[in-house]
């Protein structure tokens, strides 16, 4: 556990998967094996200075997946790589903490946790990360995922072939309820729930609140701008129980009712 | 023919004249997994203040064209507590520990620095006279307040002092000679050149200060004219330290008249840099045939 590396690997595809989202893939076979749903690695850009946060997708055997979104000149280069090798920096940051006997033998035990109902909230690209938990998780639960519109909805299809229910919202209305998703949440959710949240800020804010009053606990991805990704820039601190946290090394993950926003 | 890397520095031995650089290295174990730190020729510290301090709000981070802009606002964890444990890691990796001090008025150095002298471990003090991204004015631009925190800190000090000066003055070589003639071992050529950037798609700053310090490869030329300009006109050592990215960069401020250099933002994106930048300067030495290093301090000169 917790072993980072610092290498180049083999570039296996680097797909368009819908308009703007990418799936990279390589050939990782010295970090697939230490890689925890949650975590990251910083991707090496050429033309661009610093590394890119980007959260793990998919493992499969010695092979790991990211999910990402043109969203500016990095990542824009990105999904334009020649290269047949890419560096990467990783698996960094916590992950997700499961609960004992929750996740599948290559987490922690074989046996299913009795009343442990995950219940994963998505916001945009936030559902690579959680894509990679419920892979992982033994036991089905409920996703809850918003995006603009339908056209921004991504595995749905994965999360539906491994049993979980799933309900969308978009903010055109164009698929499932129109608006937030965070506004479908409070009549939904129940006091034992285990929440995974994953998106936007005002999103992870809206979710904290409701956690808080309706008494749920869960933990939530959070993200900043990074330069380093293993802590010692401090360029990414965030505050958890009136304390500075390096989101990148104390996080990405934290327990929801932690958080000061 | 085996080339010598190893530098005298303020009369420390250094096995070879790559350092981090202040602000870049965390405490110093953050990344001992993926290199071997003890290849380092000396490690910098996070800066260190009296009291702790929480930093700046978000975001700290902005990424230009060749380089980053920070605002971090010196977020460490006090003196006290850095004496405790960080220090007593770092003191275990088996290369000098050149310790970052800052503060707002020269009895916070003072007192600070008298903290660190009753600790073994350390071999170098930094004064960090020259960060971009605190409320108050940068310390080097009030001459008088700089010399008095030099000669202040050098009666408690009971190893080098090292002043980090800001490259944001009409004449570094003035002000690097103002420093030596307040009593400085050593000078840092130089800290993050304050800048700023604007986000056009909301009108807004790009940090949370407005303004930041700029680093990375984008700085480089500026900060060796800044050591050739100094290293003309004083006689205590320099660090070299903007933008170094390679070997040759480092050779470069070497070539201008550093003695050493500190390797900051080039560790943030990939922290093997520093170790690469060390055998880089080796290769470069050996394919110009030069036994020592300490053969080309300065020796590019304005023919």
């Amino acid at each position: 556990m917790n072993k980072k590396f610092d290498k180049s690997y083999r570039i296996i595809s680097n797909k368009e998967i819908c308009t703007d989202y990418f799936e990279l893939k390589v050939k990782a076979p010295a970090a697939a094996g230490y890689c925890y749903p949650g975590q990251f690695f910083m991707i090496s850009i050429p033309g661009v200075f610093l590394r890119r946060p980007v959260s793990i997708y998919d493992v499969k055997k010695d092979t790991v997946s990211f999910l990402y979104k043109i969203t500016g000149k990095g990542t824009k280069i990105l999904s334009e790589i020649k290269s047949e090798t890419i560096q990467l920096l990783g698996p960094l940051g916590n992950g997700y903490d499961l609960p004992p006997n929750t996740a599948s033998s290559s987490l922690k035990s074989e046996k299913k946790s009795p009343g442990f109902s995950p219940v994963i909230i998505a916001g945009g690209t936030g559902i690579a990360s959680v894509h990679f938990l419920a892979a992982k998780l033994k036991t089905r639960g409920t996703l809850y995922y918003g995006a603009r519109s339908k056209k921004d909805l991504l595995c749905l299809n994965k999360f539906r072939k491994i049993g979980w229910k799933i309900i969308v919202s978009t903010e055109d209305g164009s698929k499932g309820h129109k608006g937030y998703i965070t506004n479908i949440l409070p009549e939904n959710l129940k006091s034992g729930d285990t929440l995974f949240a994953c998106g936007p800020m005002p999103m992870l804010k809206k979710i904290l609140q409701i956690a808080k009053e309706k008494n749920i606990r869960g933990f939530a991805s959070l993200e900043e701008i990074m330069a380093c990704g293993v802590g010692n820039c401090q360029g990414c601190a965030v505050k958890i129980k009136g304390q500075n946290k390096m989101t990148c090394k104390d996080g990405s993950i934290f327990k929801i009712e932690d958080i000061d926003f | 023919m085996k080339t010598d890397l190893s530098i005298n520095f303020a009369g420390i031995k250094f096995k070879n004249p790559v350092f981090t650089a202040s602000g870049t290295f965390g405490y110093g174990y953050e990344i001992a997994d993926l290199i071997p730190l003890k290849k380092l020729g000396g490690i910098v510290t996070k800066t260190i203040t009296l009291q702790p301090r929480s930093g700046n709000p978000q975001p700290r981070i902005a990424e230009v064209e060749g380089g980053l802009l920070n605002t971090i606002g010196l977020q460490n964890i006090g003196v006290k507590a850095f004496v405790e444990e960080p220090l007593e890691k770092l003191s275990k990796i088996g290369v000098p520990v050149i310790v970052s001090v800052a503060g707002a008025v020269a009895e916070e150095y003072t007192e600070t620095v008298q903290i660190l002298s009753m600790q073994k471990g350390i071999s170098v003090v930094e004064l960090n006279l020259s960060c971009p991204n605190l409320k108050k004015k940068i310390i080097c631009h009030d001459l008088s307040l700089m010399q008095n925190i030099i000669k202040s800190v050098k009666k408690v000090s009971r190893v080098p002092v090292i002043a980090k000066l800001s490259p944001l003055v009409t004449d570094i070589s003035e002000l690097a000679l103002t420093a030596q003639n307040a009593g400085a071992d050593g000078i840092t050529l130089t800290n993050t050149y304050p800048a700023m950037a604007i986000d056009v798609k909301n009108f807004k700053p790009r940090l949370s200060t407005v303004k930041g310090g700029m680093s990375g490869a984008c700085v480089k030329p500026m900060s060796i004219r800044c050591v050739y300009d100094a290293y003309q006109r004083i006689k205590i050592p320099i660090i070299g330290c903007g933008g170094i990215m390679t070997g040759g960069d480092a050779v470069e401020f070497i070539l201008a008249g550093a003695a050493a250099v500190s390797v900051g933002s080039a560790s943030l994106v990939s922290p093997e840099n520093l170790i690469k930048i060390i055998d880089e300067i080796e290769s470069i030495l050996k394919y110009k045939n030069i036994k020592s290093i300490k053969e080309i301090i300065g020796i590019v000169k304005n023919t």
